[in-house]
């Protein structure tokens, strides 16, 4: 049994603490979100959850052939090491760059799409973003996975720091979570900025070393790289799982404290306009 | 005792902006352009609710109800004022809320259960009852894609109903389901009300509310106009209704038909669905249908029995309505109703018990033919013929009815004289002597 009351305005802490706890008490719901997010995909399709292997096995298979076959051969030469294929090289960077740019676009929308439950129902919307971010990491998750399964067919061992791997995630989806409340506030309040916001995410790809190795950047453009959180995180991905390298100490500690400032300024902000939400669709 | 739903001052503002530019340039000035100008959909509310009480609110479109129910179930924020809900509280207004048409009956029943608040474990108790309820049979393990509406909907209904709240919240939500769930959906909440659920109850059927409510409040324009006991307040609606369709005559302002798009939300939820309509087809839900009978057919005759679509003023027409009961009924009355639908007006109507011929006790599968003979000394134009079946000792509600099932119309061909007016009244003239002065209308006006 619960009694609620709206009086004026609460504590503001106290609203975010609230919130905090509803995580807890929904957390099966949020448990369904999750769920239905990940599958609604592939829930049309005859293979079903097979997909989310299968999808990023076909992703390898298409980067190895256009990057190392086609025109790879450039890079592996700056490669030194011939034994890492470069589709693999570039898929690895694909993931933690898909999870991020994958839940942002869709908290951008998160609100607006979901208009039934924040106008019909009393719904704990803060719950919505996070889907969006878990569901995204989740999925890549999978991809991780398929990573994995192709490094041990084709190297015949995996390396220890893949095991490390799960800390680094945590902190990614606070990153991620604290950009994607900033984008459930953003779409709903001005919806034009979801448009300008869009080719951003995409242009972030171009910035993060992804499609080319970090080596290539002129020394006055390094900056690019030693700013970037995103480059970190594809950094960090490429040594624990392909080349065994742990990713430096005083790098994950800025990104880890900017990843935490950002989820709680992400957050705090959500929080402090979702009343608007219902007003606003 | 203390009120279950009880409101303190509550207003809610909207703002009204002549377009899009104009917000965009109210958001670039962080409010110091002002073009847009302000709509209170609800002015300082005050409104207790005791416990197990049924409150109808009623109102006419864009009054302010489905605002006020939006606060008082949370989703929207007063702008000032307080709200104070004790228990829990299920608004039946979002019905099927968060389905996704891929998943399972059985997905989205639960998940739907968790939106509305209730929790995982309590759900998995109340399953067998939910599936009961809805009364889908083996699409409950389909994915809802493959439903009707009308099983949607049931769907939605069961599980918001089936949770026990101490408030429940509905908002025309019951013309769900065909005839025999509608029955069994007003039974539930007749045992929900009896078990002490506070309902509040949004309709424009008056029949509805005077039957089923304890109290009723009246909105217009965002203020609470009158409360009290059902009746009173369907009353005073009733004749706010007709006083400003007397001074309106289809004026609609500009700025009406801009409040109307902004608040266009609550004029959805005002507007019945049709979907999961009895079966005669053209029966509509503005009125409550219980169903348990059905108006097959409905045929206008002439003095020699055959149909007809065209008469001449004075001429005699038979009104043939055939019925099948499809339950036992003790007694029913048959009602007629003619309209002309030039003038917008009911021009005449009456029923079996009045013309003192009881159509008495019919059995389930009987499917008499009623005949109304009457002459119709009416002015030209189109009328339109209805037939309704009702119990008496019940609230009012229609067993069955119809909606624009024949019309006839009445020319002046073959008249001796054509009628002015709507319609001839036998009349008789005399003018007195002495100072040439005439009495009594010439010609009905």
């Amino acid at each position: 049994m619960s009694t609620y009351t709206f009086k004026g305005k609460k504590s503001f802490a106290g609203e975010v603490l609230d919130s905090l706890a509803t995580f807890y008490r929904k957390r099966w719901l949020l448990k369904y979100f999750v769920q239905r997010q990940i599958t609604r995909s592939y829930k049309r399709s005859y293979l079903g959850l097979a997909w989310t292997i299968l999808s990023p096995l076909i992703w390898v298979f298409f980067l190895t052939i256009i990057f190392s076959e086609v025109i790879g051969i450039r890079f592996r030469v700056v490669q030194s090491d011939p034994t890492l294929n470069f589709g693999l090289f570039l898929y690895c960077g694909l993931l933690p760059f898909m999870a991020f740019s994958e839940a942002l676009n869709k908290g951008l929308n998160s609100i607006r799409s979901n208009s039934g439950l924040v106008q019909k129902v009393v719904f704990p919307v803060e719950l919505l973003p996070f889907t969006n971010a878990v569901a995204s990491l989740i999925d890549k998750l999978f991809g991780v996975g398929a990573l994995l399964f192709i490094v041990f067919v084709l190297e015949h061992r995996l390396h220890w720091q893949v095991l490390l791997l799960p800390l680094i995630m945590v902190v990614q989806l606070l990153f991620i979570l604290g950009l994607t409340y900033m984008m459930a506030v953003i779409g709903t309040y001005v919806p034009d900025m979801g448009e300008v916001m869009r080719p951003f995410i995409r242009g972030t790809f171009f910035i993060t070393p992804i499609l080319w190795p970090p080596e290539r950047l002129p020394e006055n453009l390094r900056w690019i790289e030693d700013y970037n959180p995103l480059s970190y995180l594809v950094e960090a991905y490429r040594g624990m799982i392909l080349e065994g390298t742990l990713p430096g100490g005083l790098a994950t500690l800025y990104f880890s404290l900017f990843s935490v400032a950002l989820f709680v300024v992400g957050f705090a902000l959500f929080i402090r306009l979702k009343h608007g939400f219902a007003d606003q669709l | 005792m203390t009120a279950a739903v009880s409101l303190r001052g509550v207003s809610k503002r909207y703002r009204i902006s002549p377009g899009r530019s104009s917000r965009l340039s109210e958001v670039l000035s962080f409010g110091k352009v002002k073009r847009s100008h302000e709509f209170w959909a609800l002015q300082d509310v005050n409104l207790d609710v005791e416990p197990g009480t049924t409150l109808g609110i009623i109102g006419r479109n864009g009054a302010g109800k489905s605002t006020l129910l939006s606060i008082i179930s949370g989703v929207l924020q007063p702008t000032t004022g307080e709200v104070e809900v004790k228990g829990r509280l299920t608004a039946i207004f979002g019905l099927g809320a968060g389905f996704n048409p891929l998943f399972t009956g059985r997905e989205n029943a639960m998940l739907s259960g968790l939106i509305l608040g209730i929790e995982h474990d309590e759900m998995l108790e109340r399953f067998d009852a939910i599936e009961e309820f809805a009364e889908l049979g083996e699409f409950m393990d389909q994915p809802i894609k493959t439903y009707s509406s009308g099983m949607r909907s049931r769907l939605g209904f069961a599980v918001a109903i089936n949770v026990q709240p101490d408030v429940l919240v509905l908002d025309e939500a019951l013309s769900a389901g065909d005839s025999a769930f509608k029955r069994k959906a007003i039974q539930r909440m007749y045992d929900l009300r009896e078990s002490g659920t506070t309902v509040l109850f949004v309709s424009h059927s008056m029949g509805m509310v005077t039957r089923f409510c304890t109290d009723a409040v009246l909105l217009n324009k965002g203020r609470i106009l009158t409360s009290g006991s059902p009746e009173e307040v369907a009353d005073r609606y009733q004749e706010m209704v007709a006083k400003s369709q007397e001074k309106e005559g289809a004026r609609t302002s500009e700025r009406d038909a801009q409040l109307d798009y902004e608040i266009e939300h609550e004029e959805e939820e005002d507007t019945p669905t049709t979907s999961g309509a009895p079966a005669t087809g053209r029966t509509t839900n503005t009125r409550w249908v219980v169903g348990g009978a059905e108006i097959l057919g409905l045929e206008l005759l002439d003095e020699v029995g055959q149909p007809v679509d065209k008469l001449s003023s004075g001429g005699r027409l038979t009104v043939r309505v055939r019925l099948r009961y499809d339950e036992a009924m003790e007694e029913s009355i048959l009602g007629i109703t003619l309209r002309s639908e030039g003038a917008g007006l009911e021009v005449f109507s009456t029923d079996t018990t009045l013309e003192g011929d009881p159509l008495g006790r019919k059995d389930a599968g009987e499917h008499p033919t009623v005949d109304f003979t009457f002459a119709v000394p009416l002015g030209s134009g189109t009328y339109n013929v209805d037939a309704s079946l009702t119990q008496p000792h019940t609230d009012g509600s229609d067993v069955a009815r119809t909606q624009d099932a024949a019309s006839f119309e009445i020319t002046e061909e073959g008249a001796i004289s054509p009628v002015r007016g709507l319609v001839q009244l036998p009349t008789e003239v005399e003018i007195h002597g002495l100072e040439g002065l005439q009495e009594g209308p010439g010609r009905p006006a």
